[in-house]
């Protein structure tokens, strides 16, 4: 009998052995492997399994699949609309020759969409340990380390300074990409854990710091960052400029301000577009969005940036505004071309203005969206909040020892991910700080696998296009709808069929390996290697290889999983059953009595 | 050390001027021009009347094969770029191919532009930028009898003309979007709109908002003032640097491909030339895609002479530029209509 057809608990022994237990693992070397092997998780601030919960949306677990998202990120609904999706520029299917990235953030939406309507948030609570935080702002930093604290046990207090909680989820970001209903049924989620919600009270203003301080264990400062940037040129005072924050809290709170038929905006982030596509809902018949750089550098994601111009917003590129024009109204704003320069210390490239370029653009509003900072929380002496360090295990901590800070008040703006993200990761700090332990962990978690399902055909699936509400005059004509309408169930599943799994791990058994190549033949991409020495750091993690093409010099056959694209095919060739999957994978680990 | 390689990407104008030019400089190189294209090198501006009968097929077709094969010049058709990589100076063929070059000249020239609104209506609407475009035309023009023209670029008035001397019915559906990507004004789109009118081309001024299919030759345009009916309907909303390829490998680019005034991308021995370069003009105070045969042409002679080791500046003839709050364009084609 040819040796490829010989039945596989022959040629393996033990393919008809039990299933293993999962192993855990806090070795730095596995999270190496982790962050070179599964880039999207690496990518998302909040850690989020991003294979688990497509694999499980691809399987019809709509509810696991949402619940996976929310035990790392709390608010899969909003985040399945409003991402900035660092991972879907990480994922391995965007490399160059595979096509695009997977629909990830489309993805979670489809599982928040489809979870039952009568789903039940599963929420790992602990007993009260008899300690209270108060919470400053109620945006996605505080919301978040609301969730951790309240679900860990302490007693929590949110202080919001509007009269409705989200923060800039609330008042930053149009109902039209993020509908109300859906923000207030995953606040109501972590509301129902026991957190009290007080609104309309801004601290340093309506209550001083210093009593927060004596009432509580510890304050945490998630104010955000509500004041905004100024371009220091003339005429930004003129009646009709406003400031993009502004107009957006304006126009979220059911008060918005006159627009005239042309609007100018200055700016190049998420809240520049919401201000523009605002704008025209407004009845403004000529809009356009100023860029010093080009429409290649924005920070906006590709859709986002294709709806906008979809509704008729223009993106001009290479302007850098001088001085706004006008006497009693602003009538226009004076640019000046600009050139981009070598990448400065910022990692961008610097804008050179061209001189004897400038010119007039007529404009009967004017939108400057150039960037937020934070507003102090002062104490009564006026002294304010100042973090001690911005990184590493003493983040968050301030120069009071009761007082932490986190989110966009902690880094400057920055997006909804890293806010929840920073707000878990403060949550944990004063969680340790106050009672000496560990609640939650991250840890990797190997546990044996069998080859998936996937066919080598789901590679060439064209990334599924995000259905929107169209012709885009219907858009106006209800300004608050959603103008994303979401994966319907088939597509949904269809996008899912393209993640690779990259949670999966293929290996060879050098010592069962014959040498034969057939894996080689098979494979997609130079993912399977003739290897002389594998490259290991000083933590015991392979950062790489030195192939050889002498066959007298082979030490190994290796499978290069930053490489591979998880299709399977080496295993199916395989004709002594020498590779063996294993999923790997970043999870959180409960530990029930912190560590005692 | 073997001859340099230099490569051409695209086989328009450009380049083919390019390489010609980059052939009678240094006779030792080898030179390769890749198209995505499968055809050979054709005017554009002849399509329109291509589509009229008065210009045969042959005289579509700019450059013979024979020349290449003088000139010695690799010849690659249907071949398109997949990856641009300027650290190691090579180019990956979208069948994987890996090819290396020492200089190299981009231009792969423009595609038709649907407005982003528009886009919902991409599959309703013919544009006119190939050969297999025209032949598409002349095919549905068997059937109808009326054609909505919607835009205003260049080929728009030369596709009127030709469908005026077929004895066709012509709606223009005229809005600002019209000379793209400059800004339109009143007095340029009523100067137009009375020689279109003029030639009895029925004008309708305003944006076109919906497009309804009642059946293969049936269609209904609505823009925000009329409902107009026709058994055809044009996009005609300029060319667009066809640059997508090219997200990614360094270059800068806004609309088309930035360039300076030597048409250096700002990498060394790589330049771009034609409807894909964007420079900066100090009269325009703007950024600056050339459009039309001839700039094509004078541009992809100026790229690869200077990669070749010339200094050459390029200009615009101020003859041909007109004014348009305050800033001065090229946009004189219509008036010629």
């Amino acid at each position: 009998m040819p040796f490829d057809r010989w039945p596989r608990d022959i040629v393996d022994p033990q393919v008809n052995r039990e299933k293993s237990q999962p192993i855990f693992s806090t070795d730095p070397a596995e999270f190496y492997y982790l962050g070179l092997n599964v880039p999207c998780q690496r990518a998302c601030p909040a850690a989020t399994n991003i294979p688990a919960y497509i694999r499980a949306l691809f399987e019809n677990h709509y509810n696991r699949s949402y619940e996976i998202n929310r035990l790392s990120n709390i608010l899969p609904g909003v985040l399945g609309r409003v991402c900035s999706r660092p991972c879907e520029d990480k994922c391995r299917h965007g490399e160059t020759e595979l096509g695009e990235p997977v629909g990830i953030c489309q993805i979670k939406r489809a599982a928040a969409d489809y979870k039952d309507p009568g789903h039940t948030y599963m929420t790992r609570l602990y007993a009260p340990l008899g300690k209270t935080v108060a919470i400053i702002g109620s945006g996605p930093a505080g919301l978040a380390a609301a969730h951790d604290l309240s679900s860990t046990g302490f007693k929590v207090v949110i202080y919001e300074a509007f009269n409705q909680p989200g923060g800039m989820l609330m008042y930053g970001i149009p109902e039209f990409r993020l509908p109300r209903e859906i923000l207030m049924h995953e606040i109501d989620g972590i509301l129902r854990l026991g957190v009290d919600i007080r609104y309309g009270v801004k601290v340093g203003q309506d209550m001083a710091l210093e009593d927060l301080l004596k009432d509580h264990d510890a304050v945490l400062v998630a104010a955000g960052c509500y004041a905004s940037t100024r371009l220091g040129i003339p005429g930004e005072g003129l009646p009709g400029v406003h400031t993009g924050l502004d107009f957006m809290i304006r126009v979220t709170s059911g008060e918005p301000p006159k627009v005239g038929k042309k609007v100018l905006v200055l700016g190049a982030g998420f809240t520049a577009f919401d201000c523009a596509r605002s704008a025209l809902r407004l009845g403004a018949e000529d809009v356009s969005i100023c860029l010093r750089r080009t429409e290649e550098n924005l920070r906006v994601t590709g859709d986002e940036i294709l709806e906008t111009k979809s509704e008729g917003v223009r993106l001009e590129s290479l302007l850098a505004s001088r001085r706004m024009i006008g006497q009693a109204h602003v009538e226009g704003v004076e640019f000046t071309r600009t050139r981009l320069g070598t990448i400065g210390g910022d990692g961008r490239q610097q804008i050179i203005a061209i001189e004897g370029s400038e010119f007039v653009r007529p404009a009967d509003t004017v939108i400057v969206a150039a960037g937020q900072r934070r507003e102090p929380v002062k104490f009564l002496d006026d002294n304010h909040v100042e973090a001690e360090t911005a990184a590493g295990d003493h983040a968050y901590v301030t120069s009071h020892p009761k007082l932490y800070v986190c989110g966009d008040y902690a880094t400057g703006p920055s997006t909804v991910i890293e806010a929840i993200a920073g707000g878990r990761q403060a949550a944990g700090r004063i969680v340790e700080d106050l009672t000496g332990r560990k609640f939650r962990e991250p840890v990797v978690r190997m546990e044996e696998a069998q080859v998936t399902d996937r066919q080598r055909v789901w590679d060439f699936i064209p990334r599924q296009a995000m259905p929107t509400v169209k012709p885009v005059g219907d858009r106006f004509e209800t300004p608050q709808v959603e103008v994303e309408l979401g994966y319907d169930a088939k597509t949904a599943h269809e996008e899912a069929k393209r993640c690779y799994l990259c949670y999966l791990h293929y290996e060879i058994d050098i010592d069962r390996c014959i040498y034969c190549r057939y894996c080689i033949d098979v494979a997609p991409r130079d993912c399977i290697k003739l290897v002389e020495r594998i490259e290991t750091n000083e933590m015991g993690a392979i950062v790489g290889y030195r192939e050889t093409s002498h066959w007298q010099h082979v030490n190994a056959v290796v499978i290069d999983n930053s490489r591979c694209i998880r299709c399977g095919e080496c295993l199916r060739v395989c004709p002594v059953n020498c590779i063996t999957v294993t999923r790997i994978e970043q999870v959180e680990r409960i530990r029930p009595t912190g560590g005692d | 050390m073997g001859a340099r390689h230099l490569v051409v990407i695209g086989n328009g104008p450009a380049g083919k001027e390019a390489a010609a030019v980059l052939r009678d400089k240094e006779p030792e190189s080898r030179i390769t021009i890749i198209s995505k294209d499968h055809e050979g090198q054709y005017r554009p501006n002849f399509l329109p009347d291509y589509i009229s009968g008065r210009k045969s097929l042959e005289q579509l077709y700019a450059t013979p094969f024979r020349f290449y094969q003088d000139q010695e010049i690799k010849l690659r058709l249907g071949q398109p770029v997949a990856v641009l990589d300027l650290e190691e100076r090579r180019i990956i063929l979208d069948h994987k191919e890996v090819i290396r070059f020492d200089g190299l000249v981009i231009a792969v020239g423009g595609r038709p532009r649907i407005p982003e609104p528009l886009l919902v209506f991409q599959d309703l609407m013919y544009t006119l930028k190939t050969v297999q475009d025209a032949n598409s035309w002349i095919d549905r023009l068997a059937s109808v009898d009326s054609v909505v023209i919607v835009g205003g670029d260049l080929t728009s008035f030369a596709i009127t003309r030709a469908l005026l001397q077929l004895g066709k019915r012509v709606g223009f559906v005229f809005s600002e979007e019209a000379f793209w990507p400059q800004r339109c004004n009143d007095q340029i789109l009523r100067a137009a709109a009375a020689k279109l009118a003029a030639r009895g081309v029925e004008v309708v001024p305003g944006r076109l908002k919906r497009i309804v299919r009642h059946s293969e030759t049936r269609f209904e345009i609505m823009t925000d003032c009329r409902h107009l009916e026709a058994g055809l309907v044009g996009a005609f909303f300029g060319l667009v640097p066809d640059v997508r390829f090219l997200a990614g490998s360094g270059l800068q680019i806004e609309r088309g491909i930035l360039v300076d005034e030597y048409l250096n991308t700002g990498f060394e021995g790589v330049y771009a030339a034609g409807d894909c370069a964007q420079v900066y003009h100090p009269e325009l105070r703007d950024y600056w895609v050339s459009i039309g045969y001839d700039n094509a042409l004078r541009l992809g002679r100026i790229a690869a002479s200077n990669l070749a080791g010339g200094r050459e500046e390029t200009t615009v003839p101020p003859e041909s530029l007109f004014c348009d709050q305050g800033v001065r364009a090229n946009t004189s084609w219509w008036l010629e209509f």
